[in-house]
């Protein structure tokens, strides 16, 4: 017996409602439990590396002063300095059309005036990796070739490094660079050149701070007789960079952001 | 259709085995077949290495890379470094090169760390 | 009323021709990456203030395409609307290949991508970069398991396969708005990215089935129901207006907050360098025309209309997603505020990116891949439908 079309509908309708019905079960407990089973490690794991950061005792915590009093203003010996040190890739001579699309710049001299509510005086300011305590770049970098290590230096592993370029997005300072180009100049045979298709950033010379040195700029800087930039164990009180934030006025570069950083300025 | 899935099947393992072939002919007939076992360069100044060569000769990529890592990640530099190598065996020309080249396994450290 | 699915004839010259002009269009973006790959980037267009270009903006639009798409066959899939059964395949089949296609975008962009096997034994699950292409993987194993189950005619499996596919669809596109809404910049900043991106991937999911379904069903000669392609039209029509609303209270808060006034107006002022696409490409063409269009009650129901507003929509789209991912690299962070930078060897103020020749290269090379996957697909398995037809209500008792 072939039932009436109308009967047909309501049972088809009807099968309908309860395929929405559990639909919306299914859908609902399905979604519920995948926001869980992702969401609630991935808080758990982001509380737990902000409180993984706090300070430790013996810790060392690599900071930098930069004192804008004794900044000269159109010196751009840090620059150099740093350039020679680490093999940073500046194309300004050979490529003069492009340089600047590619040029790294792990320190750089920005010379900025207040324009608001008046334009005021030039003032010449070194701004470089801020080694932030919450780096928005160590956050971003998939493979962690970007991360923070334990004496608070953001560094690049460009071992690791797949040259996404995410770091370089994710900072709000500008402050990391990619070679799209390598550079064929190797002023510094001790170190290494960096290849293209990593990513680049200010280690504090790391590899002369693990040693007991200081970093190229700052050195530069004392040998010029300037002797703005200081860089130090911020853990330590009777460190110099310690006494120096203590009994300055010192500021840091958009610290509003909640990103931290550790290079701060006397005098911005 | 029986002999047309014979010849394809010869074909394919003629395919599959034209590499093999190419490699073992070179290795007896071609220039690879008439290298001399690779020589390392022996160092002027110093009798011993920082490992014994048992060592070294199956962990050497393994050490560099723990030195690596403990340098770059974790701030660890200690007396022995990449460039450490370099203050004995002087040549990476006549020492490290001497075997990677005859097994083809390239090396990219040295495309940025400087060791001729 | 039985839907048959018939793989097409492909024995006709015109087919080769297709298939091997798809194939040769592959061939620039493969030597573009090659040449890339061994001496660099910068090849490309990008700089250090613009390093997400071309690639990064299709890659984002595949994966909206492919998000969208998998809606379409969801209406079959989850709603069980029949009407829609014959186009579920195609729907899956693209979705899975606009997929692809978004991770080869992104995987030819890699500076080191002789380093990529860093990134499966060292895992910063933390970051979005590494949570998105997780998702993505999982997406592209849903969609072969969905189209393998439709292929086979499993009814009860392609209902739970349709809606894990769905929702995994719609975390895979949120991720990709939080690669961008979760980073510290003035133009990224926005917890309204996530929505907004599965809002522009409906919209242009659809547009895109629309122009798929008509230019195959044209090309294949087979019969298609108006009527189904007026309701997709419709459905387009509310996507396009969903997304406009999306963009007013994205653009709306930018300038009404002093802090990212600046930078919200500048996006949106005609003199800036996102403006005219803005305003001309994205609202004007992208959303209001295609919107009047659809809902015109006689363009509304004319085939040669909808398909121009789809074309209309895609092209917005387009222009959305570059609106998305340069300006928030074009415009610079505000460094020192109140202050302003008169000298720096980095441009530090407003940049300008021009697309390169190898992008293009690319960018052709992986739209060719998936034509080419599309149309052999199509002569290998069973994906077309041999009708597409409304349901037919019997008349009376």
């Amino acid at each position: 017996m072939s039932q009436s079309p109308r009967e047909v509908n309501d049972r088809e309708n009807v099968r309908d409602a309860m395929d929405r019905r559990d639909f919306l079960k299914t859908g609902g407990i399905l979604s519920a439990g995948g926001a869980c089973a992702y969401g609630l490690p991935l808080i758990g794991a982001l509380a737990s590396g902000a409180a993984d950061k706090e300070e430790r005792p013996g810790r060392r915590k690599w900071g930098m002063v930069i004192d804008l009093r004794k900044c000269r203003h159109d010196c751009t010996a840090c620059v150099e300095a740093c350039r020679q040190e680490n093999n940073v890739a500046f194309f300004g001579d050979d490529d003069v059309e492009n340089h600047e699309r590619w040029d790294i710049h792990l320190i750089r001299k920005v010379t900025i005036r207040r324009k608001y509510p008046i334009e005021s005086a030039e003032k010449s300011v070194p701004v470089l990796c801020n080694h932030c305590e919450d780096p928005p770049c160590a956050l971003a970098c998939p493979v962690a070739a970007t991360y923070q290590r334990e004496d608070g230096i953001v560094i690049c592993d460009q071992h690791r490094c797949i040259g996404c370029r995410y770091c370089l997005i994710a900072c709000p300072y500008n402050a990391r660079y990619f070679y799209f180009k390598e550079d064929e100049d190797w002023p510094n045979q001790d170190r290494p050149r960096s290849s293209h298709g990593v990513t680049h950033s200010c280690t504090f010379c790391v590899h002369r701070l693990d040693r007991g040195g200081t970093p190229a700029c700052v050195e530069k800087c004392q040998e010029i007789g300037a002797g703005a930039l200081t860089v130090g164990d911020l853990n330590d009180p009777e460190s110099e960079i310690s006494k120096l934030i203590a009994e300055n006025d010192v500021k840091a570069i958009r610290e509003d952001l909640g990103t931290k950083p550790k290079v701060f300025y006397i005098g911005l | 259709m029986k002999i047309n899935r014979g010849v394809i099947a010869v074909i394919a393992v003629l395919i599959i085995l034209a590499p093999l072939g190419y490699s073992v002919l070179s290795a007896v007939v071609g220039p690879g077949g008439q290298q001399a076992e690779p020589f390392l360069e022996k160092p002027e100044n110093a009798s011993k290495c920082v490992r014994d060569t048992t060592y070294m000769r199956f962990h050497h990529m393994d050490y560099l890379r723990e030195l690596r890592n403990d340098a770059v990640r974790r701030g660890i530099r200690g007396e022995v470094g990449l460039f450490s190598c370099r203050e004995c065996h002087t040549s990476r020309e006549r020492f490290c090169n001497q075997c990677h080249e005859a097994v083809n396994l390239n090396l990219n450290c040295f495309r940025c760390h400087y060791y001729p | 009323m039985e839907t048959n699915f018939k793989t097409i004839e492909g024995k006709s010259p015109q087919y080769y021709m297709l298939a091997a002009v798809l194939a040769l269009l592959i061939l620039p973006g493969v030597y573009a990456t090659w040449v890339m790959f061994q001496h660099g980037l910068y090849h490309s267009g990008m700089t250090n203030r613009i390093p997400w270009g071309l690639q990064i903006i299709l890659a984002v639009f595949y994966i909206g395409a492919s998000a969208g798409s998998l809606v379409i066959s969801s209406l079959y899939g989850i709603f069980g609307k029949l009407e829609y059964k014959p186009f579920a395949r195609i729907a899956v089949y693209l979705a899975l290949w606009f997929l692809i296609a978004a991770l080869l975008s992104i995987l030819t962009d890699l500076g080191r991508l002789d380093n990529l096997k860093s990134s499966f034994s060292h895992f910063n699950f933390l970051s979005m970069l590494s949570i998105n292409p997780f998702l993505y993987n999982m997406y592209i194993l849903i969609c072969i398991v969905y189209l393998w189950a439709m292929l086979k005619e499993k009814e009860k499996a392609v209902k739970v396969i349709a809606l894990v596919a769905v929702i995994w669809a719609i975390l895979v596109h949120s991720g990709t708005g939080a690669i961008f809404g979760f980073v510290p910049r003035e133009l990224y900043q926005s917890a309204l990215l996530p929505p907004s991106f599965i809002s522009a991937a409906l919209s242009s999911g659809t547009a895109l089935m629309i122009l798929v379904i008509l230019l195959l069903f044209k090309l294949t000669k087979r019969p298609l129901d108006d009527e189904l392609v007026v309701r997709l039209g419709r459905l387009l029509g509310i996507f396009v207006c969903i997304v406009v609303y999306f963009l007013f209270v994205e653009n709306s808060y930018r300038v009404y907050l002093a802090e990212s006034r600046e930078a919200g107006l500048h996006f949106l002022s005609l003199s800036g360098e996102s403006g005219v696409l803005f305003w001309g490409g994205l609202v004007l063409l992208g959303s209001i025309v295609p919107a009047v269009v659809l809902f015109h009650p006689r363009t509304g129901k004319s085939i040669p209309w909808i398909a121009f507003a789809s074309v209309l929509v895609v092209f917005g789209v387009l222009c959305e997603r570059y609106l998305i991912v340069i300006p928030g690299q074009t415009h610079p962070p505000d460094l020192f505020p109140g202050m302003e930078i008169v000298g720096s060897p980095l441009a530090e103020g407003v940049v300008h990116y021009t697309i390169s020749l190898f992008e293009i290269f690319q960018a052709v090379s992986v739209a060719a891949l998936v034509g080419f996957a599309f149309v052999v697909g199509l002569r290998v398995l069973k994906l077309a439908p041999t009708e597409a037809r409304l349901h037919e209500q019997p008349t009376s008792a």
